[in-house]
């Protein structure tokens, strides 16, 4: 609606596309500062880390964690939320795991319909919202036992495998240093910056800064609600693909746990909880904080019993400081996140 | 949008930029720690890996293995005992087990949450030279030796006992643990296999998580629901509970109930006794300490030792089953026990020299 695009002269498209890339708005200084720190100490504890390894095994773990994150910010900026996120992940993922059994060549088949099974999911989530207007905590609530419980239909018990082509190279290194889970998360990134300059992707902060105010500059408000619950059930979807990778098998209980992570994460990130502001990068950071303050815990050692605890006031000092920085830095962006 | 056709041409270069990489890529090599193969010297670090606490029986596994470890310790073995413990999801577990890797640990025992969804991180650990075993539950993956008892047979210990208190015809309603947990499903289906052949009909079958409070809730709607009942199949854990069910609706002398071999049921179990000396049930000890069992195990495997022929059956090692208590035997494992809390459960570990017994 403010965005300056529609009425100056459109640039070139390529440098328009770059300077999307380049121009990305900061994740709050505090996330970047978090993630010095979380780094930092992780270097110096785990002595392995930057090994190949060190760091494969923790961009494993960390992209199932960050691409659920990326999927709940989809949904968070159009002013939403999703509380059955983590069941959408357990869904999609048993949907896959079960076409594709083992066998190589029905993996694409099966990848293709566990996102259909995650876009569905978000969709039937997008129009109880919108359309029906039910409250979106109590709405994604009630829907998460639905779609956890057919999760449990589709896979009853722990099985299926996952081809060892798929789990083999999720865990592969390129050039020594560059895991593949990393080069993942950083095309989930760019896929966003995609999203993020088209106009739909505007449409999202719109609506998640002033409904009202965007319904009378003509968006389209239910329709990007909607979207904004399908393309968030998409991605969970590839959080659930990620996770057969991590795993090697289905579980029909796999991502229900995640849902509070992935929020947790993209508050880390910067992004309003309200609407409006943020953005998937910040989440991805977020992720990647939260692992390593889990990690952080135990290689710091920490007696076992006590370790939630800590962990539990580390993650509420983490984003106590990332919320302090994001509202300041969120008036002075008149609350939406500049490009 | 005329611009979309070069959006795809970035991402296609992108693409392309990818997949030339990636014929350039390797699995990561083995060296983040963990033993030199076979007969090392020592001393060794063992990581301990449990996804599921706030369950007495867990502690318990814990602190029996804490306290073996440190013989051990004394006799120079071993150093350090990495625990990681907490109620975590497979993701979380490994997390755990990654964490363990990256530590420099030896070895790692594990109770683990799922039978096939942490095989690909025992991989990792493998390659990285760690000797691998699973306790309390059996897992698929090839790197890893199951130290376990059968499950199977445990329950249909149990089963057989109560079949025969029911007779032919009989009716029961089962309490089970947690739906689709490894360790409940081989219980179930040994237990379900002894009622079937029995001709005992299994009227309701409803799960409580191992939680004695959950087992009296659970216990409570079944007999609410089907109060013509002649038995009660309830796994360890839950029994107390569904013993407690029973006294509140006045039932325990008509309907026959698998006990447990833990104090606090045994206490209850004792006073039935006095008060009807007919009063007869089961209880078959599950091992906690086969942490303890696991640990023999382990040192002998990080030693270099190999296992005698015949000893395991795949990639597993059945522990012998303890023995069971009994209406004949009660006083006297009562008398054993009586001491302890009411939440310790009957306990077995294999010795040292048992466990060399299974090596060459």
């Amino acid at each position: 609606m403010s965005a300056p695009a529609p009425t100056a002269a459109p640039p070139p498209a390529t440098r328009r596309v770059s300077r999307a890339l380049l121009a990305t708005r900061m994740p709050s200084a505090a996330t970047a500062a978090l993630l010095v720190v979380a780094v930092t100490a992780s270097a110096l504890m785990q002595h392995n880390f930057f090994t190949p390894y060190g760091l494969t095994s923790n961009f494993a773990t960390i992209l199932p964690v960050a691409t659920i994150a990326v999927a709940q910010t989809i949904v968070v900026l159009a002013g939403g939320i999703d509380l059955s996120i983590g069941t959408i992940v357990t869904l999609s993922s048993v949907v896959a795991v079960q076409l594709m059994d083992g066998d190589p060549g029905r993996v694409p088949l099966a990848l293709a319909a566990g996102l259909a099974t995650g876009a569905a999911c978000g969709l039937l989530n997008g129009l109880v919202v919108a359309v029906l207007r039910l409250q979106p905590i109590v709405a994604t609530f009630a829907s998460s036992y639905v779609f956890g419980g057919l999760a449990l239909l589709v896979l009853p018990t722990p099985g299926g495998t996952v081809p060892a082509e798929i789990t083999g190279g999720y865990r592969q290194v390129i050039a020594l240093l560059l895991p593949v889970p990393a080069v993942l998360l950083l095309v989930l990134w760019l896929a966003w910056r995609l999203l993020r300059a088209h106009r739909i992707g505007q449409y999202l902060y719109a609506v998640g800064g002033n409904a009202g105010a965007s319904y009378a500059s003509a968006v389209p408000v239910a329709r990007v609600r909607v979207f904004s619950y399908t393309a968030g059930g998409t991605v969970a979807a590839l959080a659930g693909i990620a996770l057969l990778a991590n795993s090697g098998s289905g579980d029909p209980f796999i991502g229900n746990e995640l849902t509070l992570g992935s929020i947790a994460a993209l508050v880390i990130g910067g992004t309003r909880l309200s609407g409006g502001a943020g953005g998937a990068g910040g989440a991805i950071l977020g992720a990647i904080v939260l692992t390593l303050i889990q990690n952080l815990v135990f290689f710091a050692g920490v007696p076992t019993n006590a370790r939630e605890l800590v962990n539990g006031a580390i993650i509420i000092v983490a984003i106590a400081l990332a919320g302090l920085l994001t509202a300041r830095g969120g008036t002075s962006d008149g609350g939406r996140g500049r490009s | 949008m005329g611009s979309f056709p070069h959006r795809y041409r970035a991402v296609a270069l992108a693409a392309g930029a990818l997949l030339i990489t990636t014929s350039a890529c390797s699995t990561p090599d083995a060296g983040g720690g963990g033993g030199d193969g076979a007969a090392a010297e020592g001393p060794f670090t063992i990581g301990v890996s449990n996804g599921f606490v706030g369950s007495e029986w867990r502690e318990q596994m814990l602190t029996t293995l804490e306290e073996a470890f440190a013989t051990y310790q004394e006799e120079g073995v071993v150093d350090d005992l990495v625990v990681e413990s907490a109620d975590v999801d497979v993701n979380g577990q490994i997390q755990q087990i990654r964490n363990l890797v990256n530590s420099g640990v030896d070895a790692i025992i594990v109770n683990p949450n799922s039978p096939t969804a942490l095989n690909e991180v025992f991989a990792e650990a493998a390659e990285q030279g760690i000797e691998i075993i699973a306790i309390d539950q059996a897992v698929s993956s090839e790197h890893v030796t199951n130290v376990v008892i059968d499950q199977g047979e445990w329950a249909a210990i149990s089963a057989r006992w109560l079949a025969e208190e029911v007779g032919e015809g009989g009716r029961i309603i089962a309490v089970n643990g947690v739906d689709g947990h490894p360790a409940n499903e081989a219980r179930w289906e040994g237990a379900s296999a002894v009622f079937d052949e029995a001709g005992v009909e299994v009227v309701a079958n409803d799960f409580a998580d191992w939680d004695q409070a959950t087992g009296q809730q659970v216990t409570q709607n079944l007999l609410a629901s089907h109060p013509d009942v002649d038995g009660v199949f309830v796994q360890d854990g839950m029994a107390l509970g569904a013993f407690q069910a029973l006294e509140a609706e006045g039932l325990t002398d008509e309907v026959a109930i698998t006990g447990e071999a833990r104090v606090g049921f045994m206490k209850r179990w004792a006073e039935q006794r006095e008060a009807d000396p007919d009063y007869s049930s089961i209880g078959v000890p599950n091992p906690p300490s086969g942490s303890v069992s696991a640990l023999h195990i382990a040192v002998r495997l990080l030693q270099g030792e190999e296992f005698a022929p015949d000893t395991l059956d795949g990639n597993t090692l059945y522990l012998p089953m303890p023995e069971t208590v009994t209406d004949e035997n009660f006083d006297e494992r009562f008398a054993e026990v009586e001491g302890e809390a009411d939440t310790y459960a009957v306990d077995h570990a294999i010795t040292p020299e048992e466990a060399d017994a299974y090596f060459q």
